[in-house]
């Protein structure tokens, strides 16, 4: 037997994490009305919170109570991936940090437990946040049950009704899960006035989740987020610096590193050590991975069509999608990654990070294979960068480059079975409607000339 | 399989969970669908041309164009709109 596992010992996890605000520069966080000053978060978080998101020292201690409740999972290992390298025959070495093992199985309590003792000490007694499908609900939950707070979490309605072992595994850990919206607020109340059968959104949960906290006139109760926000990366960061730990232990150094980047926490975690490295000479490829976004409106088609519906106008040149339209290689520029971590975002900006994009199918296609493989089923949002390394493992093989790649595993797919069912059903699948909508949208350009393409030379 | 564009289905981002195309459409934003619409389902169907169709073209440059607010800002709009809620209760 082969070990597939490199692990750490308890005294070898990180003392500290990485604060990635002392190696770029990144303009203040802005509010409707400018920059936001520190006391501008009080409401919502404690103060020793709001300071790690403002510093700027490079190493912050990791106390040791949250270390005791880390040391639960972690260190986490390090697993080279043979099986995926057999199957894929490449003669890449590619490994990746098994964020799995976490009680809630995803990567998402690296900061949750953090998050929950800097609250404690601050005095507060009681934490409500929002979530989506559940992950980062669950590890709130069990964090606050480490350290005796309540916590209250504004599911939204759609997955709540979806998910309901999300929320049992939340009350397991003592979380109240409510769906979203509720009767607890006015936020909700408001809405569901309007609607009753509503199935909810990630902006009315969240609403809901900070008048719950700002409503609370003890003081005691505040606000936790589980992605985006500096502070947030930080703590994930105790992902890459085990990472290198593990990989100086086999005399590897990895020359491509992968994450799927949504928010940006896992990827970020897994990243950002590597990313002092690159910005101080190493040579890395440093991929976040994405769904494919739509491309520009430049680079749709060219044809003619009418400016409006009623088609009264005279035909224009004009872009326009079609839907056998094929993706691009890579992100249309990296415009739409508004929604991720600012800090993840500068970097991309600054060309220190190449993003990357992969279509849902390759996504499915990918965490099945490395189900198959290596044997863990994935959570649908690592299956994108499970995609990219499928890729990179296979350039590896046709240029015959003995490739370390480094990726991040960051959650189980265990709770996420009903999507594996839609795509191995084919309900993922790009669809060939042939109702009355879809014959209208296709035969619009149908019979029109065709715009000549005109070049400068 | 689906018969008509408000039933096919895909896994959200944001939420993490497998929705329809119509929740996208309807639900996922308080007044315009959702700004990922573009992004997600033109793989699928010709979401540019229908949502033209529907909305006509200004609303579907708005929503490919406007980017949302940073998450600080939201947040900090977030929480002066539950302090107005909270003293007008």
């Amino acid at each position: 037997m082969t070990a597939k596992q490199i692990l750490l010992t308890a005294d070898e996890m990180p003392r500290r994490w990485y604060n990635i605000l002392a190696d770029i520069k990144m303009n203040p966080p802005l509010g409707p009305d400018g920059p936001v000053p520190a006391e501008g978060w009080a409401p919502i978080f404690p103060m020793n919170l709001v300071e790690q998101e403002y510093s700027t020292e490079r190493w912050i201690d990791i106390p040791e109570p949250v270390l005791d409740v880390l040391s639960i999972w972690r260190p986490a290992p390090l697993v080279r991936a043979t099986a995926l390298e057999k199957a894929l025959d490449t003669p890449a070495r590619i490994y990746f940090k098994n964020e799995c093992v976490s009680p809630p199985g995803s990567h998402k309590p690296n900061t949750a437990v953090p998050q929950a003792y800097y609250n404690k000490i601050f005095g507060i007694e009681k934490l409500t946040t929002e979530t989506g499908a559940g992950q980062w609900g669950s590890a709130l939950s069990f964090a606050c049950s480490q350290f005796g707070l309540e916590c209250k979490i504004f599911m939204v309605r759609i997955s709540f009704d979806q998910k309901p072992y999300r929320k049992s595994m939340m009350q397991t850990w003592g979380g109240k899960c409510v769906a979203s919206p509720s009767t607890e607020t006015k936020a909700g109340r408001d809405i569901l006035e309007k609607d009753p059968d509503t199935p909810g959104s990630l902006g009315i949960a969240i609403s809901e989740a900070i008048e719950a906290a700002v409503s609370d006139t003890s003081g005691k109760t505040r606000y936790a987020l589980g992605s985006v926000l500096n502070h947030v990366m930080m703590h994930q960061t105790i992902i890459g610096l085990e990472a290198k730990k593990q990989l100086e232990k086999v005399n590897e150094y990895p020359d491509v590193i992968i994450g799927c980047a949504g928010g940006g926490s896992n990827f970020a975690g897994l990243a950002f050590p590597f990313v002092h490295d690159k910005i101080n000479g190493r040579d890395i490829a440093i991929y976040p991975v994405e769904p494919t976004a739509c491309p520009t409106m430049t680079r749709a088609p060219f044809v003619y069509d009418h400016g409006d519906t009623a088609k009264t106008t005279p035909l224009v040149p004009m872009h326009s999608l079609g839907h056998a339209f094929m993706p691009p290689p890579l992100h249309a520029g990296g415009l739409r990654y508004h929604g991720m971590a600012p800090t993840v975002s500068q970097l991309i900006d600054e060309g220190i990070l190449e993003p990357k994009s992969v279509t849902q199918l390759a996504a499915y296609k990918a965490g099945v294979l490395l189900a198959r493989s290596e044997g863990i089923i994935p959570a649908p949002e690592t299956n994108h960068a499970l995609a990219c390394v499928v890729d990179e493992a296979l350039k590896a093989k046709e240029e015959g480059k003995e490739k370390v790649i480094l990726f991040n595993w960051s959650g189980h797919g265990l709770l996420d079975l009903a999507a594996y069912d839609k795509y191995f059903s084919g309900d993922l699948e790009d669809y060939s409607l042939d109702d009355k909508t879809l014959e209208e949208s296709e035969s619009v350009f149908a019979d029109f000339p065709k715009p000549e393409r005109l070049t400068c030379r | 399989m689906p018969h008509r564009y408000e039933e096919v289905e895909r896994r959200c981002p944001r939420l993490g969970g497998v929705v329809s195309y119509e929740y996208c459409r309807h639900h996922a934003a308080e007044k315009e669908p959702c700004w990922k619409i573009l992004d997600c389902w033109w793989e699928s169907f010709d979401v540019v041309g229908l949502l033209t169709r529907e909305l006509g073209e200004e609303a579907v440059n708005r929503i490919a164009n406007t980017r949302p607010p940073s998450k600080a800002a939201s947040l900090v709009t977030l929480i002066q709109q539950a302090q107005k809620r909270c003293a007008e209760d």
